[in-house]
């Protein structure tokens, strides 16, 4: 192996040591609310706890006129206000600040990225960096393209280093616009430049589900349809849609939290065992699981999905309008603020192995869970009578509050005779790990900075999953199943209920 | 002069002239009583949670509030069952004292948990029986670390047979009253120690962001053939003799294990100059350990650690130093002024040492006449309390700081940067090194490489 491609053996043996080559990451849409409010406090938290090298530099860019003095204020300003990690550090953040600079940048003049070509090759070589560029586009969706295509037509996708380029979420509104951002991104970054972040990856629970189930013996074996009745996930939010009416109208449940958030648990809960927690081995395996999800298309649609609207109710305690009365939103809106489905994933280990997924907004608290529901003894050993107040067992793995994971089994009262109930076995990360976990934008940027895509979505998980959102999408706009609704702070219209009792099984109370 | 030392935070159980039986007894009824509060009417107690059970063990006053402070610390963020354990400590009664405090934590979204912290003041041979007085204490399925405050006696078979229960030792070779004979001792445990017995030290952990920086330099694809180019390495540290070298030698142990060094010879040059030579290659490696005198470090600290050397026709130089803004906060250790101690290296400090201890046992040997002269009481009607031996604090406390960082390449212009360096407050530290446990493969290489060298001083 050569020099350069061996490990750094001064590295070894330093935990959550992690540094990268000096690199410049360009920040377009810098004065916007997602720079302020994550990308900025999240670089200085790196910077904290020394994981940005010597050398690194920040350029944000925008189309604002600004001065170099004047960004660092605000950038000061929005570290202080928004950082995990308080006080502030006055010395880091000075030093912090030393490394960044500001740029006007009209995406649509040339000339301006010309002008940013010069300032990262003042910074190559006042900061010893070998070329590296990381773009991130802070900015709505429309702008990735036209950027793109800038930072190629000014040259900078031909440095010496690396390049790569991050975008937010949503990764299109469908299969079709999806592939035409692919293609065009794949025209300026091959896709291993290509880092689309769902912070929800980031996540230290979430990710955390790989390690419940790979890094323990126990549980792999019960992991299949053998023992396992079904799967339940939840992803509730008590708030309504607060200042996003206009997006979120556009949007609805689906597209907004199933196609991303949802599926990508679905993924974690029912991949195979990866090689490796690396990129390529775990990204093939949540790829093979969307393919597997078997496709609603017609008649199934209408009988393994729900969609609803929340209306006037009560939430936490208040009073809160339904959704026609948020601002921004159509008072005749079609658009759904509740989702519910059903799915299956055809491979063998999992056959016959309902998901049902549910996710909304006004739902009566927040909540995000993974339920994994056992099949019952085969066999009543204590009779029907002893058994009779005994749940099957279940493991919950709970993402978001109290993250943590409970076992349900049965367990004998005591008394003199046999009656068994249901009790649970429970495992709280704050009170094993009383430590503040850091912020998924901390993970999820040192990562790229890194070249570490692991966590970040590839292309072809968004187009799986897009092709089994898409039919569903389109049968709802036209009308099949029919929008139902809730009041907010219940749990979805009664057609959700509906969905499981026609199985036999009902939600989970979170 | 020492005195009965109450834990500072207020104890759940005290109790004078008990047994570990008692110990137990009370510390079910104190579980039980918390289980029932915190259940309220929920049917079922919430979980406990404990990841590990820590034991403290220490010698003084001041080491045992420490201990204390550290363990309630701990519990901020890792549930432990903590013992502290002061040997030969003034007992009121029979052989051991005891008290249980209790440090709850109540997170905003999980239920509460509730960590015990235990102290025993032991006297007498039960003292020297570690391992029999805590291994019923110990929490069933967590690793037991047994943190020695002050200077472990190595050579002494309590110490192995109290390591027998533990999974790791950790100690702060900073802190080695001793450090030269003290440092030998440590390594030397490597070899006789049981196989899972992890070592860890705090002084190891304050040289994590040093190594870290150094590191880093290095990564950069295009400055990894650096690493074969280096030629020369200086290290700066604070105050006199070998036994200030420690952190330099553990430093130099790390960089020669990790690139395949091998020490040729070390000698002392002119003006207390000690320069070590290593091979590598057919490459030699000159390596420079300089005692430098600066007022904001403590006995030992490294103040700079600068690597240059050249490869494929590029010069390069990196340094790093200790922010030299930072100012000392700690007085002067008051027993100098007691035991004039003559220099501040080894030597000096041993006879110090050594003389306080003399005086300790002179006064120790009259105690009870001295005492009964004193307050007029007959024999046996009251204790005199023990005299304490004032012990050179080799560390300060001031802590928080940066290391700069100075770059240079080729002939390009320098780059400096700025890093911060985290608390070194021994809680931080510990949690730092505990969280990961204490088997490290990397410290144990430089821990034998740092012995070698140390050895040629």
């Amino acid at each position: 192996m050569r020099v350069e491609e061996a490990p750094n053996p001064l590295a070894e043996g330093l935990h959550d040591y992690r540094v990268a080559d000096p690199a410049v990451m360009v920040i377009f849409g810098a004065t916007g609310d997602l720079s302020g409010r994550k990308l900025l406090p999240a670089l200085y938290n790196l910077a904290k706890q020394r994981s940005l090298p010597a050398g690194f530099a920040v350029v944000g860019a925008a189309k604002d006129e600004l001065t170099e003095q004047a960004f660092r204020k605000h950038a000061s300003d929005k570290i202080r206000q928004f950082s995990r990690t308080q006080p502030i550090d006055d010395r880091v953040l000075a030093a912090f600040l030393d490394s960044v600079s500001y740029i006007k940048v009209d995406f649509s003049r040339l000339e301006d990225f010309k002008a940013l070509g010069a300032r990262l090759q003042e910074l190559d070589n006042t900061r010893l960096i070998p070329g590296n560029r990381i773009f991130y586009c802070a900015t709505p969706p429309p702008t990735y393209e036209l950027i793109s295509v800038q930072i190629q037509a000014a040259g900078l996708s031909t440095s010496t280093g690396f390049r790569r380029i991050v975008i937010e979420k949503p990764f299109g509104l469908d299969l079709k616009s999806a592939r035409g951002l692919t293609e065009t991104l794949h025209k300026v970054f091959s896709e291993d430049s290509v880092y689309r972040i769902d912070h929800y990856l980031g996540k230290e629970t979430v990710q955390n589900i790989l390690a419940f189930r790979f890094a323990n013996a126990i549980f792999e074996p019960v992991w299949n349809t053998n023992l396992i009745d079904s799967v339940q996930i939840t992803v509730a939010e008590d708030i309504g849609i607060e200042t996003r009416g206009a997006y979120y109208d556009r949007t609805g449940a689906l597209r907004d939290i199933v196609q991303n958030h949802a599926l990508q648990l679905v993924t974690l809960v029912a991949m195979e065992p990866p090689l490796a927690f690396e990129a390529t081995a775990v990204r093939d395996e949540k790829v093979k699981v969307l393919r597997a999800i078997r496709p609603l298309i017609g008649e199934d649609i209408e009988q393994s999905t729900v969609r609803g609207q929340y209306t006037q109710g009560w939430v936490l305690g208040e009073q809160v309008p339904g959704y026609r009365e948020e601002p921004n939103v159509a008072t005749d809106s079609q658009t759904e603020t509740f989702a519910a489905l059903r799915l299956f994933i055809d491979n063998w280990r999992w056959a016959g192995v309902p998901f049902y997924i549910r996710a909304g907004k006004r739902l009566p608290k927040r909540i995000t869970e993974i339920r994994i529901q056992f099949k019952r003894p085969p066999h009543l050993t204590f009779g029907r009578e002893a058994m009779k107040e005994v749940d099957p067992n279940a493991l919950t793995l709970r993402i978001q509050p109290e993250e943590g994971i409970s076992l349900k089994f049965g367990a004998k009262v005591p008394s003199a005779g046999l009656r068994i109930r249901s009790v649970t076995m429970d495992f709280q990360y704050m009170t094993s790990f009383l430590v503040e976990a850091p912020e998924a934008y901390e993970r999820l940027l040192l990562d790229c900075v890194i070249g570490d895509p692991t966590l970040f979505t590839r292309a072809d998980e968004v187009e799986a999953a897009w092709m089994f959102i898409d039919p569903i999408e389109e049968s709802w706009r036209n009308g099949r199943p029919p929008l139902g609704v809730y009041p907010a702070g219940t749990w979805g219209p009664p057609a959700a209920a509906q969905l499981l009792q026609g199985d036999g099984r009902e939600w989970h109370r979170p | 002069m020492s005195a009965v030392v109450t834990p500072d935070v207020t104890p759940e159980w005290h109790g004078d002239d008990v047994s570990i039986r008692d110990v137990l007894d009370a510390l079910s009824q104190i579980r039980e009583r918390f289980d029932r509060t915190e259940a309220g009417d929920d049917e079922h107690p919430h979980p406990r949670s404990c990841v590990m059970t820590l034991i403290g063990v220490v010698a003084s006053a001041s080491h045992e509030q420490l201990a204390v402070r550290t363990s309630r610390a701990i519990s901020a963020q890792h549930p432990a069952q903590s013992i502290v354990i002061r040997e030969d400590a003034p007992v009121r009664g029979g052989h051991l004292e005891a008290w249980i405090a209790t440090e709850v934590q109540r997170p905003a979204e999980a239920c509460a948990t509730e960590c015990e912290i235990i102290t025993l003041h032991v006297r007498g041979a039960a003292a020297e029986h570690l391992d029999a007085l805590v291994d019923p204490l110990l929490v069933s399925g967590v690793p037991t670390y047994l943190w020695w405050m002050g200077t472990p006696p190595f050579d002494k078979r309590d110490l192995l047979e109290a390591l027998r229960i533990c999974d790791g030792l950790v100690v702060d070779s900073a802190q080695f009253e001793r450090p030269y004979h003290t440092f030998r001792g440590l390594s030397a445990l490597l070899n006789v120690a049981h196989h899972r017995l992890g070592l860890a030290d705090l002084q190891w952990a304050r040289l994590k962001p040093w190594r870290e920086t150094i590191a880093q330099f290095f990564t950069p694809r295009d400055r990894r053939s650096f690493l074969g180019g280096i030629a020369e390495v200086g290290v700066d540290y604070e105050g006199d003799g070998r036994g200030n070298r420690i952190a330099a030698a553990l430093i130099t142990g790390w960089m020669a294990t990790a690139l395949g060094w091998n020490l040729k010879r070390a000698a002392a040059g002119p003006g207390g100059v000690v320069v070590a030579h290593y091979e590598a290659g057919g490459r030699s490696i000159e390596v420079a350990f300089r005692s430098v005198r600066k007022e904001h470090l403590a006995a030992g600290e490294l103040s700079a650690v600068r690597i240059a050397g050249a490869a494929r026709g590029t010069t390069f130089r990196l340094s790093v130093q200790h922010d030299p803004e930072r100012m000392r906060s700690t007085p002067e250790p008051s027993y100098r002024s007691l035991h004039t101690t003559g220099g501040e290296d080894d030597a000096g400090i041993e006879l110090a040492e050594r003389r306080a201890e003399w005086h300790r046992d002179v006064l120790h040997e009259n105690l009870d006449s001295l005492h009964h002269t004193a307050t007029g009481d007959a024999p046996g009607e009251s204790r005199p309390r023990a005299s304490t031996v004032f012990r050179f604090d080799r560390r300060r406390q001031d802590s928080t700081t940066v290391l700069l960082t100075m770059i240079e390449v080729g002939e390009g212009a320098p780059l400096r940067h700025v890093q911060q360096l985290e608390g070194e407050d021994v809680p931080s530290l510990l949690l730092d090194l505990l969280s990961t446990g204490t088997h490290d493969e990397v410290y144990n290489r430089s821990l034998a490489s740092a012995a070698e060298l140390v050895e040629k001083f």
